[in-house]
């Protein structure tokens, strides 16, 4: 074991190096610098603050907020000063660890990913589970609202007083066959020819003129309501949020980085936007809007029907799209059909109107 | 040339040219010979992109089971490890921050300003009240949001300076944060107004703030630079973006630094810097692909690229005197009363 050592001072007042020698003595280090005075640093309040990395020296401070430090450049010293003084207040793990610390590393690194991989199949869908069903309708409406003011402003819904009514009818009969609900359930047909339908949160469904007038008869249209209703009820909308939310704060935990989830953020508000739901989400929402269906004593055909036609080929490019958004088509009718086992005769929906012209509640279309 | 291998003790510092002059002997005529040198001092970083990874694992292992709480002290290791492998002149810097700090600098920042505003915002948005507390509510949200910036940028600045020592030395920042407010706010409603042809004033005038009211020990660094020298070239390169797609903003930054390290001084000695655009080109353009075909993984290594990269452009002249240099430590705890002390006490989001 060396005992004396080359170092440099540091005064903790002044930036001037002092060129020092350090002996390792019974009680404490002792330090004497080129310009002759002595110090003794007793064990217990030595500190040590770097040093642990290979090739870098070693840093001994002692005092308080603004300490005298001894920097002594040969990394052999740790070695003999823990063999002197075992009891050095401080310490950090030396380069002698190195291997150890790497396996730890590795190891690390494995629980991350598989805590990751948890967090994102099973811990975040979870959370937004239990999470959206406390979350007051009121929030919800008021989101919906926001929503709404974007997807469907008021200059481009179709707004006809005669024709309303009935296909408010259509949702109050398939509302009244659900289990009670906090929501008051609205209905707005967009005059535009997209073949879409759409449900904001908190009781707001939207359906383009382009669906509309394909429908054939008044059962069509209820398929594809319950459909929406149910999405509104289970408060899909709600927990794709909460889901986006919580997936951009593990991304930025992952990253270290919180402009990740601002980008996310937009990501969600688009998302929002366009209202898409998780393939899980849209498979409930189909089950369970053909159980409404079948509760309302609504002929299930209809929606079959609906969706064969659709699933045909050569469409155009906007019903494309509505099925793009949308699980596989066949496999939807596929599901639906095992369902559609009705308990009793179906009650027929608005017997005594006229289908096709209520469907032309919008006004002809401008270019 | 870099030295990759990991745990080497890498150093950009060469060591100082011994005095060509010999002595001057006194004589009744005649100047004295001051032996100059043409030292140059550079930053060495020791640092490498895989001891950074290894800790950035371990954060995000402990930031994952505390459920984000952790953030704050994987945040003091990476500073503590990238200060710590930084040097100058044979010593190593350190850092000095604790975890609780970012902490409480997170909570000040979200009661005065975060809080407020969501407060502010469902004022405007969700409650049913009079139009104009609504529009009250609306202004009081963009000036909140104006006003923190300045006020963020001084604090962090303040609070990272006073945590970083060299030789045992620290740094610290004088500048006050409604000095700044009103640098900021007047600077970007004149970039407005000017439709950004203030831009360069700007700048130059926030980094006169930043660098002027920054010190080591009681020891003040210097900035004379002006805007107008930045402004040929901001209007020349406005002519040059759409020919060159935007590429011609790496020579401006780079002219930019170039600038502002040009005119920083410390005491008698002077920065400078020799970057390129072509070189920051280089450098941006392979830290995109690492980054892309890693998925992000290798940010790490990206970071501890652009530390040596900046390191290896920028220098220190001239004679560097710290026999004068004393200790004038500022503590973060509050050092002022009513709002303004409250602003300018150091904080860090984090």
């Amino acid at each position: 074991m060396r005992i004396e050592w080359e170092a440099h001072y540091l005064d903790g007042q002044t930036a001037i190096r002092h060129p020092a020698a350090v002996r390792l003595m019974r009680e404490g280090l002792e330090v004497v610098t080129a310009g002759g005075w002595t110090r003794l640093w007793p064990y217990r309040e030595i500190r040590q603050t770097q040093g642990s990395y290979a090739g870098e020296e070693v840093r001994l401070e002692r005092g308080g907020e603004l300490p005298e430090a001894l920097v002594i450049p040969d990394p052999a010293f740790l070695e003999s000063l823990f063999e002197a003084a075992p009891q050095v207040s401080a310490r950090l793990p030396g380069p002698a660890g190195r291997g150890r610390r790497l396996r730890l590393t590795v190891l690390a690194g494995g629980a991350v990913i598989a805590l990751t991989g948890a967090f994102y199949l099973w811990g975040i869908p979870a959370l937004a589970a239990l999470v959206a069903p406390r979350v007051p309708v009121a929030w919800e409406e008021s989101l919906g609202r926001a929503v709404i003011d974007q997807l469907a402003p008021a200059a481009e819904l179709c707004v006809d007083p005669r024709r309303q009514p009935a296909l408010d009818a259509i949702v109050a009969r398939l509302v009244a066959a659900a289990p009670p609900s906090p929501y008051r359930f609205h209905l707005l047909v967009v005059n535009r020819p997209a073949v879409n339908a759409l449900a904001a949160p908190g009781g707001y469904i939207v359906v383009f003129r382009g669906l509309l007038e394909r429908t054939r008869t008044p059962d069509e249209l209820a398929g594809v309501l319950a459909h929406e209703i149910e999405h509104v009820l289970r408060r899909h909308t709600t927990r794709a949020l909460i889901q986006h939310v919580s997936t951009g704060l593990l991304l930025a935990a992952l990253t270290g980085d919180m402009t990740g989830p601002l980008a996310y953020g937009l990501e969600s508000a688009r998302v929002l936007g366009q209202l898409q739901y998780s393939r899980h989400a849209e498979e409930e929402a189909d089950m369970e809007g053909m159980k409404l269906l079948l509760a309302a004593r609504v002929a299930p055909d209809g929606m079959l029907a609906f969706l064969d036609e659709l699933a045909k080929a050569d469409q155009p490019r906007s019903v494309r799209t509505y099925l793009s958004t949308h699980p596989s088509t066949r496999d939807r009718i596929a599901r639906l059909r095992a369902l559609a086992a009705a308990p009793g005769p179906p009650v027929p929906l608005l017997p005594d109107q006229d289908w096709q012209d209520i469907k032309r509640l919008c006004p002809p279309a401008a270019p | 040339m870099e030295v990759q291998s990991p745990g080497s003790s890498a150093s950009f510092f060469r060591k100082p040219l011994p005095p060509s002059a010999p002595p001057p002997s006194p004589g009744p005529s005649g100047p004295l010979a001051l032996p100059t040198g043409g030292i140059r001092r550079r930053l060495s970083f020791h640092g490498t992109g895989g001891g950074l990874f290894a800790i950035h694992v371990v954060n995000v292992l402990f930031i994952l089971l505390t459920l984000g709480i952790y953030y704050f002290w994987g945040k003091t290791r990476v500073r503590r490890y990238v200060f710590g492998q930084t040097g100058f002149e044979g010593d190593r810097f350190a850092y000095h921050g604790t975890a609780r700090e970012l902490l409480l600098g997170f909570a000040k920042a979200f009661g005065v300003f975060f809080l407020p505003i969501v407060v502010l915002t469902v004022v405007r948005d969700v409650l049913d009240v009079d139009r104009l507390i609504k529009g009250a509510a609306a202004l009081l949200i963009s000036l909140l949001f104006l006003m923190f910036i300045p006020v963020a940028m001084v604090g962090a600045r303040r609070y990272r300076l006073s945590r970083i020592s060299w030789r045992g030395i620290r740094f610290s920042f004088h500048g006050r944060a409604l000095e700044f407010v009103k640098i900021f706010v007047a600077g970007t409603l004149l970039v407005g107004l000017t439709f950004g042809l203030y831009y360069p004033f700007f700048v130059t005038r926030r980094q006169a703030f930043m660098i002027a009211n920054s010190y080591f020990g009681n020891e003040r660094f210097g900035f004379d630079g002006r805007g107008r020298e930045l402004f040929g070239p901001f209007l020349f390169n406005i002519l040059l973006t759409l020919p060159t797609l935007g590429l011609c903003w790496f020579w401006f930054a780079a002219r930019k630094r170039r600038l502002f390290w040009r005119h920083t001084s410390f005491g008698t000695a002077r920065f400078a810097s020799g970057v390129t655009g072509g070189a920051l080109l280089g450098l941006w353009v392979v830290n995109i692909v690492l980054l892309v075909v890693t998925l992000g993984l290798a940010s790490p290594w990206v970071r501890v690229r652009n530390i040596r990269f900046a390191f290896r452009y920028l220098d220190l002249r001239g004679p560097l005197d710290l026999e004068r240099i004393r200790q004038q430590a500022q503590y973060a705890s509050a050092t002022g009363e009513g709002l303004a002390g409250f602003l300018d006490t150091g904080f860090d989001l984090g």
